[in-house]
């Protein structure tokens, strides 16, 4: 069933960011995009993409959903670097300025299934309180570049962040045959 | 060689009773082993919870190793600090787990410790802060010299691992 010679291996992720719990905020729109090492390389669909703008429902659910579609296939020959999904939520402050909500991440799964992730957001707070105030005064808040920072561990000991709980909630369905074949230990 | 992928997050920590957490790990792994690729230590970003009393880090790991033995099973190591409004920071906990040895996605929730020194000592960390720490970073996962410490419990870390196993039944190693 396996043979010897270094094998490239297939993992083709499908699902959806489903939906997201923000107490505080309305109006949102989220950003996906995928990080991964360099022996990764996506195959077919999109590894980034740019949700619809949602608003809460008036029920008690309060909920904002976006039921935003991924499909996205990589090829690799090594588990490291295994990729991760970078999520990005955006919405106006109280001047009507575009600015970032939460960021999040977490690794695609690893076991061919269906799983559901909730993913906890972070945004990151500027550190003097001044500066907190100029922020929120000219809708500039302490932004990313780019998002893919979040998906790596190296850097991250000079930044704070708050934390809101919920969180996009996503469904990833990982049925390619090709996966199971791999020379590794199935479960 | 026998390798091992462990990639998953440091997920983040409860329990601990100061906010704005941030946590310093490592990984310590015998001398059969060696690190293919990854980084074996790292710091999250300070978190303060603006919901709920769980602090997220999201940190991600990625580590491949190599090995010739099973002694020295890979166990993770953490130190999780507080950081208050001036910039300080504070011992909140030291803690460590080994590695799962099977296949698959694991969630772990590790329990952490601090040193508690003399009554003084415990007063001044209340007053002012500050406290014991350890000065050699390795009691945090070996036991030896531990029975000189008296130390109280921390909060929990929460991790998510899964780990791949590759070529160890060539080794009579069933997994």
């Amino acid at each position: 069933m396996t043979t010897a010679s270094p094998s490239v291996f297939l993992l083709m992720v499908n699902g959806q960011v489903e939906s997201a719990q923000f107490p505080e905020y309305d109006d949102l729109y989220c950003k996906y995009c995928f990080v991964y090492g360099q022996d990764w390389a996506p195959t077919a669909g999109l590894e980034e993409g740019i949700s619809q703008i949602t608003s809460k429902s008036q029920d008690v659910r309060q909920a904002l959903v976006w039921n935003f579609p991924i499909d996205v296939t990589f090829k690799s020959t090594n588990p490291y670097g295994w990729p991760q999904i970078v999520l990005s939520v955006y919405g106006p402050d109280v001047f009507g300025n575009d600015v970032v909500r939460g960021y999040g991440a977490v690794h695609v799964p690893f076991s061919p299934g269906r799983h559901k992730r909730t993913i906890p957001m972070f945004v990151p707070e500027s550190t003097s309180k001044l500066q907190k105030f100029t922020s929120w005064f000219m809708g500039r808040r302490p932004e990313y570049t780019d998002p893919k920072v979040v998906a790596q561990g190296e850097g991250r000991e000079d930044e704070n962040a708050e934390a809101e709980i919920p969180r996009s909630t996503w469904v990833c369905l990982c049925p390619s045959p090709a996966w199971l074949m791999l020379p590794f230990c199935p479960q | 060689m026998a390798e091992v992928h462990v990639i998953g997050q440091i997920m983040g920590a409860s329990g601990f009773s100061e906010s704005s957490l941030f946590c310093k790990w490592g990984i310590h792994t015998g001398a059969a082993w060696k690190l293919l690729s990854g980084v074996r230590e790292g710091q999250t970003q300070v978190d303060t919870p603006q919901i709920g009393e769980m602090a997220y880090w999201s940190h991600p790991i990625d580590l491949h190793f190599a090995t010739k033995g099973l002694q020295g099973w890979p166990r993770l190591h953490f130190q999780v600090w507080s950081q208050d409004s001036f910039g300080r920071c504070q011992l909140a906990g030291y803690g460590f787990c080994h590695v799962p040895s099977s296949p698959g996605t694991h969630q772990l929730a590790c329990p952490t410790w601090r040193p508690l020194g003399s009554w003084r000592e415990q007063l001044a960390r209340a007053f002012v802060g500050g406290g014991p720490q350890l000065l050699h970073g390795d009691t945090i996962y070996s036991g030896a010299d531990r029975y000189r410490l008296h130390t109280a419990a921390g909060g929990t870390v929460h991790l998510e691992i899964s780990l791949l196993l590759r070529h160890f039944d060539r080794y009579g190693v069933e997994c």
